[in-house]
């Protein structure tokens, strides 16, 4: 596609250091275990959870509320922390890092796209945008560059001044998309990027997250409750009582 | 990068202030009111200073007896008047051109008067002094009519006492037991003299039954230095203890004594308010960081430092504070500089003086203002680093 190839050059100008890839999946849990502690009582979320991903995958996970879902998006993202196993993205080791470092990791390898958009409201979509390239050692000018390409590849390109207070929901998730990939991340994760959008913008902003699979070979994990949502990855692993029960795989 | 990250968390902290305008505005205005009370007391304590330093030269001695260095309860017997008199020519004394020496006896009496007809009485300085008394002091000028003569009962008033009492020249008025006829109005920069009557010396001694009553005598000096060399002259001319202080001595020992009476008040109060504007403060930012969690959430989220959640909600405190502060100088400035405060001075006789927002004034009650911005912030600044991410991201934002 056209629009993937015009993309990928400007965001190639800067490429974040080689990171050498070990064999083997892209995410690995291994024997995951976290619990929490409530009032004196300890509830037990995943006790073992075991989750290989390779590289370049699109991975739904459903399950019903209470069932993990949350707890692992969090803990993939680095801001919540495994009570024991392994969690590696890449060749690192998140289960070892601290907070600072988890951070800094989250900075430079991932992307996340959340359901209510998480907007800052007093900032214009392209100063939105332009948050995660703050962290990253680039001129005023390349940030620019970046946040006109990303903000075209979403469709938006002409509404950099616009504040998400005037846009519609589904603008805004472009916009919270267009975030999340402005700094070229490996992964992308999604906490229910539909959840709080019409169908037709639902469609548009999955479209969106397919093309970003397919053309720029982001690995993509999405928590969802919607099923259709869920259909446009290409595998859609089951949660339930912190286990993973079926995988399913996208047709064709 | 670091210095970005800081820079946008602060901007979204300010931008997003109008979301909390009544609480922020509260905490503006309490530390204003911190602000404005210190700054008052220092203003009263700084002018009231000045008033007294304004009225104290160095090349004007003042001698004093009876073991006291105020005026009050000083008496210098008559031999040692006398023997004062006729000191030699090579004592840094100074002398006009007829080579008399520039020397002034003293006494203060109290007098009561009545601010209006039928109005409250208020107890002024009355001194009786020679000739020679107004021109020793420095800084005086005669504004209206002339200076008092001996016999007469003639008194030349401060511009002070004119303005609050409505005096003119010409009028007369019952100081004791008798009518006076003002003859003449000084003005000496707005300093303590200006809440003086002057009168002769004699004329005041046989009115109030002071005869032969000395009190202080002042002497011009012809440089500060010859203050030593009349210290030296004074044991060898009496047994009798005197005391030779410089003027300015003496009005910077009384107005350090009131001064630091008027700061023992004036900075506890301050604290104590300043302790509970403090708390406020660290309300306003609590709600502050509560407000903004998912903001903080989400751009920590990205990977912002906890470092930049911290310094934006501190800077923000700090900024509250530095309008409040700025807004508290504005009001001392508006409502107390050079408004006028009277209090008892040293000879149990009022003097008036205006309160000074000098320079000093400003940082002590601005430094005030800030340490309440810079505690009051600190604890909500800690706690925006730790807002709890996980949760926040799930709420809507």
């Amino acid at each position: 596609m056209s629009t993937a190839e015009t993309m990928s050059t400007p965001l190639a100008q800067t490429p974040l250091p080689d990171m050498p890839v070990p064999e083997g999946p892209y995410i690995a849990l291994e024997n995951l275990r976290k619990a929490y502690r409530i009032g004196g009582q300890t509830i037990p979320i995943f006790s073992g959870l075991d989750l290989a991903i390779p590289r370049g995958d699109f991975v739904a996970i459903m399950g019903p509320s209470g069932s993990g879902k949350s707890t692992l998006l969090n803990m993939l993202a680095g801001i919540d922390r495994a009570d024991g196993g392994t969690l590696r993205i890449g060749n690192s080791r998140l289960d070892q890092m601290g907070e600072g470092a988890r951070a800094a990791w989250r900075a430079h390898h991932m992307g996340i796209v959340f359901q209510f958009y998480n907007l800052l409201p007093m900032l214009t979509a392209a100063e939105n945008v332009e948050l995660p390239l703050l962290l990253k050692p680039l001129s005023a000018r390349e940030r620019r560059a970046r946040v006109a390409k990303v903000l075209d590849l979403v469709g938006l390109a002409g509404r950099e001044k616009q504040r998400p207070g005037l846009m519609s929901g589904g603008q805004q998730q472009r916009v919270g998309i267009a975030r999340a990939i402005v700094s070229d991340p490996d992964l992308l994760l999604c906490d229910e990027p539909t959840g709080d959008l019409d169908r037709a913008s639902a469609d548009a902003v999955l479209d969106m997250l397919r093309f970003l699979n397919t053309e720029m070979k982001k690995t993509i994990v999405m928590v969802t409750h919607d099923p259709q949502a869920a259909l446009q990855a290409r595998r859609t692993l089951h949660l339930d009582k912190g286990q993973f029960l079926e995988e399913t795989r996208a047709a064709g | 990068m670091s210095f970005r990250q800081t820079r946008v968390m602060i901007r979204a902290a300010l931008t997003s202030l109008p979301r909390r305008l009544a609480l922020s505005a509260s905490m503006a205005l309490s530390v204003a009111l911190v602000v404005s009370t210190l700054a008052g007391f220092l203003a009263m304590a700084r002018g009231f200073e000045l008033a007294l330093a304004g009225a104290g030269s160095p090349l004007v001695a003042v001698v004093l007896g009876g073991g006291t260095n105020q005026e009050s309860g000083s008496a210098i017997p008559p031999g040692t008047v006398h023997a004062l008199s006729v000191l030699p020519a090579d004592t840094g004394l100074a002398r006009d051109a007829a080579g008399h020496l520039l020397m002034s006896r003293e006494i203060v009496v109290p007098v009561d008067l009545a601010e209006a007809e039928g109005g409250a009485s208020r107890t002024l300085a009355l001194r009786g002094m020679d000739a020679a008394g107004a021109v020793l002091r420095d800084g005086v000028t005669l504004t209206q009519g002339h200076l008092f003569s001996g016999g007469a009962r003639d008194i030349v008033i401060g511009a002070r006492i004119a303005r609050e009492f409505n005096l003119h020249v010409g009028d007369v008025l019952r100081l004791g037991p008798v009518d006076w006829t003002v003859a003449g109005e000084f003005a000496a920069g707005g300093s303590a003299f200006e809440s003086e009557l002057w009168a002769d010396l004699e004329t005041v001694r046989a009115t109030f039954d002071r005869q032969g009553e000395v009190q202080s005598v002042k002497l011009r000096l012809t440089d500060p230095a010859a203050l030593i060399t009349l210290r030296e002259n004074l044991a060898k001319i009496t047994e009798t203890p005197l005391t030779a202080v410089s003027e300015a001595e003496l009005y910077a020992g009384q107005s350090g004594r009131t001064a630091g009476l008027i700061r023992l008040f004036g900075w506890p109060l301050a604290c104590l308010m300043a302790i509970g504007a403090t708390a406020g403060a660290l309300n306003t930012m609590m709600s502050s960081v509560s407000d903004r969690t998912v903001e903080i959430a989400t751009v920590r989220a990205l990977g912002f430092s906890r470092f930049s959640a911290f310094l934006a909600t501190w800077v923000e405190a700090v900024i509250l504070a530095i309008i409040g502060t700025v807004l508290g100088l504005a009001l001392s400035l508006i409502a107390f500089n050079g408004w006028q405060a009277s209090t008892i001075g040293a000879n149990n006789a009022r003097m008036s003086f205006d309160l000074a927002v000098t320079p000093d004034v400003m940082v002590w009650a601005g430094l005030l203002g800030l340490l309440i911005g810079l505690i009051g912030g600190a604890l909500p600044a800690l706690a925006a680093t730790r807002v709890p991410l996980t949760a926040a991201l799930r709420a809507r934002g």
